[in-house]
C-alpha cells in the first residue's frame, strides 16, 4: 500500500477525536477571521480564503483516497471544471452566485459520471494513471480553446454580491468572502463527515479495506466507486467554483498536475481518511508556501523537503499524529488501545 | 421436491486446464451437502462458480429452480445465496461489530444508507445477535485483524450468515482450527441445517462423515461419486482416489 493506514474512521473514539479537531479548527478560523476584519487586513484574509478553497479540493481527494481507497492524480480536473463553469456563468450569463454553484453541480455530475465510468474501469495504479491522463487531456483542450481564453485563462469575472437571505455578502470584501467560504467549507466538512459515517460511507470504507469481499455482502462495488467518484468530483468543483469569485479570473494551470499533486500532498500531510486533516493541511501548506516564498524563489524545494520529513515523522499525517493523544484525553479513564 | 441448489454440467477452463469439468449435483433443502476431494480437485473453483466469483465456461446453476448462472455475487446474495471463504476474507482494519453490521446492511432499504447508521436498526440488531451467537460480544470493538485465528474463522462464518441466506456455502470452515473449535463449529453447522441449505467443503473427513446428508466427491475437476456418507466411503473408486488404500 502506498500510504500508511490511519485507524478506521468507523472507530467511535477515532471519530470523536477528529470531530474535536474540526471544532477547534473552525473556531480558531472564525476567531482569526474576526481579528483580520478588526485589523482591516485584506492580504491574509484572501490568502486564508484561497487556502480554504483548496481545502475543498483536498477533501475531495480524501473521499477517494482515505475512504474509498482510490488515488486520484487528476482531481484538479474537477476543480477546474467548477472554476471554468462558474467563471463562464458569472461573466457571460449572470453574476449570480447561486446560478454559478447550481450550474457547477449539474455540469460536474454529468461530466463526472462520464469520467467516473472511464476511470473506474480499472483499479489501483491504473486508476491513478487514468485520472492523471483525463486531467491532462482536458487541461490541454482548455489550454488550446480560444473560447475559454486558451493559455491566458478567462479574465474579467465580475465581482459579485451573494444574497444569503439573512444577509448579503460582497465577494470583494475580504472578511465577508472569507466568512462565506469558511461557512461553506465547514458545511461541506460536516456533510461529508456525516455521509462517511452513514452506511453509505461505511460501504466505501469497506471497499478500501477489502474490496474483494464487498460484493459477497450484497453491495455492487462499481456502483459505490462511481458514487464516490461523482461525489468527490462535485466537492472539488464546488470549491473550484469559488475560485473565480475570489480571484476574478481562472487559468488552465488550475487543471494541471501541479494542482492535483498539491491536493494529494495536502491530504497526506494533513491526515488521510480524516476529512479535517486535508483542511488543516491546506491551511498549513498555503501559509508555508507564502512564508517560504518570501524568502526564496526555490520554495518548492523547501516544501518538498518538508513534505518528505513530515511523511517520515508523521506517516499518518498531522491529524493522525495528534489523534491518539486526543483519543486518550477524550476517553478519560478508559484504557487506550 | 425442487433442489435448493442445482448444478448442471458446470464447467470452467483456465486456459488449457479444465478446473471444473461438467459437474452436476443437487443440494436438498435444509440438508448438508459436502463436497470433498483431494487438493486441486476443483472444489474451490466450484464454489467460486456457484457464488458468482468467476463465470462458468458452460453449464447452469439454479437456486430454487431459478437460473442464476453467471450472476454477480451481490445479485446472488439478494437471491439468498451467501458464502464464506477458505482464506479468511474479512475487513481486518474494521471492528468486529462493523464487519457484521456491513454484512447485515442488506436487510435495510437503500435509503437507509444515507440516514445515520443508528437508524439501520435491523442491521444493528442482526449484528448484535450474531456477536452473541458466535461468542464475540466481548470483542465487538476489537479490530477483526486483532482476533485470534479461531475467532476470525468464526467471524468469517458469522459474516456469511448475516444476510440470513437460504443457501450457505462454507469453504473449509474449520481450516486451521483446534480440535475443540472444530467440534464446536461442526455442532454449529449441524444446527444451521434446520434453517438453511448448507453446501460444505471440508478437509476433516470426520466432520464430513458426521455432518453430511449427502457427499459429492470431486477428482481432477470431475464428479467421481456421490451419495450418502457411508455409501461414498465404501466406494472403491473413491477409496482409490481420495482415502488412499483403506
Amino acid at each position: 500500500m502506498l500510504i500508511d493506514r490511519a485507524p478506521a474512521p468507523t472507530l467511535p473514539r477515532a471519530r470523536d477525536a477528529v470531530h474535536a479537531i474540526a471544532v477547534l479548527f473552525f473556531t480558531a478560523a472564525l476567531a482569526l477571521g474576526a481579528l483580520g476584519w478588526w485589523a482591516g487586513d485584506s492580504f491574509y484574509l484572501r490568502l486564508a480564503t484561497e487556502a480554504l478553497i483548496f481545502a475543498g479540493l483536498a477533501m475531495s481527494v480524501d473521499i477517494l483516497l482515505g475512504y474509498t481507497g482510490l488515488l486520484s492524480l487528476g482531481q484538479a480536473l474537477w476543480f477546474g471544471v467548477g472554476a471554468y463553469t462558474s467563471a463562464v456563468i458569472l461573466r457571460d450569463v449572470a453574476a449570480s452566485f447561486w446560478l454559478a454553484m447550481g450550474a457547477t453541480l449539474v455540469v460536474t455530475t454529468l461530466a463526472g459520471t462520464v469520467g467516473g465510468l472511464i476511470a473506474n474501469r480499472v483499479k489501483g495504479v491504473y486508476f491513478a494513471l487514468i485520472t492523471f491522463g483525463l486531467a491532462q487531456v482536458v487541461a490541454k483542450v482548455v489550454y488550446n480553446t480560444r473560447e475559454l481564453g486558451a493559455s491566458d485563462g478567462l479574465i474579467g469575472v465580475p465581482e459579485i454580491t451573494i444574497p444569503l437571505g439573512f444577509a448579503t455578502v460582497d465577494a470583494a470584501n475580504p472578511a465577508g468572502f472569507f466568512l462565506l467560504v469558511l461557512a461553506l467549507v465547514a458545511l461541506l466538512y460536516a456533510g461529508l463527515a456525516y455521509l462517511m459515517d452513514a452506511p453509505f460511507g461505511r460501504t466505501l470504507i469497506a471497499i478500501r479495506a477489502n474490496e474483494k469481499r464487498v460484493p459477497f455482502l450484497g453491495f455492487n462495488p462499481l456502483v459505490h466507486r462511481m458514487l464516490a467518484y461523482v461525489l468527490a468530483a462535485n466537492v472539488a468543483a464546488l470549491a473550484g467554483a469559488l475560485y473565480p469569485m475570489l480571484r476574478g479570473f481562472v487559468s488552465p494551470e488550475l487543471l494541471f498536475f501541479q494542482t492535483s499533486g498539491n491536493a494529494v500532498i495536502t491530504v497526506i500531510v494533513g491526515g488521510v481518511g480524516t476529512l479535517i486533516g486535508p483542511v488543516v493541511g491546506s491551511v498549513l501548506l498555503t501559509a508555508l508556501r507564502s512564508v517560504v516564498g518570501t524568502w526564496t524563489e526555490h520554495h518548492l524545494i523547501v516544501i518538498g523537503v518538508l513534505f518528505m520529513l513530515s511523511v517520515v515523522v508523521m506517516p499518518k499525517g498531522l491529524v493522525g499524529a495528534v489523534r491518539p493523544w486526543l483519543q486518550r484525553r477524550l476517553s478519560g479513564s478508559e484504557s487506550p488501545r | 421436491m425442487t433442489a435448493a441448489l442445482s448444478v448442471r454440467d458446470l464447467t470452467v477452463n483456465f486456459g488449457a486446464l479444465v478446473a471444473v469439468n461438467a459437474m452436476s449435483f443437487d443440494a436438498a433443502p435444509g440438508r448438508i451437502t459436502s463436497v470433498i476431494g483431494p487438493n486441486g480437485a476443483g472444489k474451490s473453483s466450484l464454489f467460486n462458480l456457484i457464488s458468482g466469483a468467476i463465470r462458468p465456461t458452460a453449464g447452469r446453476v439454479q437456486l430454487d429452480g431459478r437460473d442464476v448462472t453467471g450472476q454477480p455475487p451481490y445479485r446472488l446474495l439478494a437471491a439468498g445465496l451467501a458464502r464464506s471463504f477458505q482464506i479468511t476474507n474479512l475487513f481486518f482494519e474494521l471492528p468486529v461489530f462493523e464487519n457484521l453490521r456491513l454484512a447485515a446492511q442488506i436487510h435495510e432499504t437503500p435509503l437507509k444508507a444515507l440516514l445515520p447508521t443508528r437508524r439501520s436498526a435491523r442491521a444493528l440488531d442482526r449484528a448484535e445477535e450474531l456477536l452473541d451467537r458466535f461468542g464475540l460480544t466481548a470483542k465487538a470493538q476489537e479490530l477483526a485483524g486483532n482476533l485470534s485465528h479461531g475467532e476470525q474463522r468464526r467471524l468469517e462464518i458469522a459474516v456469511a450468515l448475516a444476510a440470513r441466506p437460504r443457501v450457505l456455502l462454507l469453504d473449509e470452515p474449520t481450516q486451521g482450527m483446534s480440535h475443540g473449535d472444530t467440534a464446536e463449529t461442526a455442532d454449529m453447522i449441524r444446527r444451521l441445517a434446520g434453517e438453511m441449505t448448507v453446501l460444505l467443503i471440508e478437509h476433516d473427513i470426520g466432520v464430513v462423515m458426521a455432518l453430511s446428508d449427502h457427499v459429492v466427491v470431486m477428482h481432477q475437476g470431475r464428479k467421481l461419486a456421490e451419495g450418502a456418507p457411508a455409501v461414498v466411503r465404501a466406494d472403491p473408486a473413491v477409496q482409490a482416489a481420495y482415502f488412499g488404500h483403506a
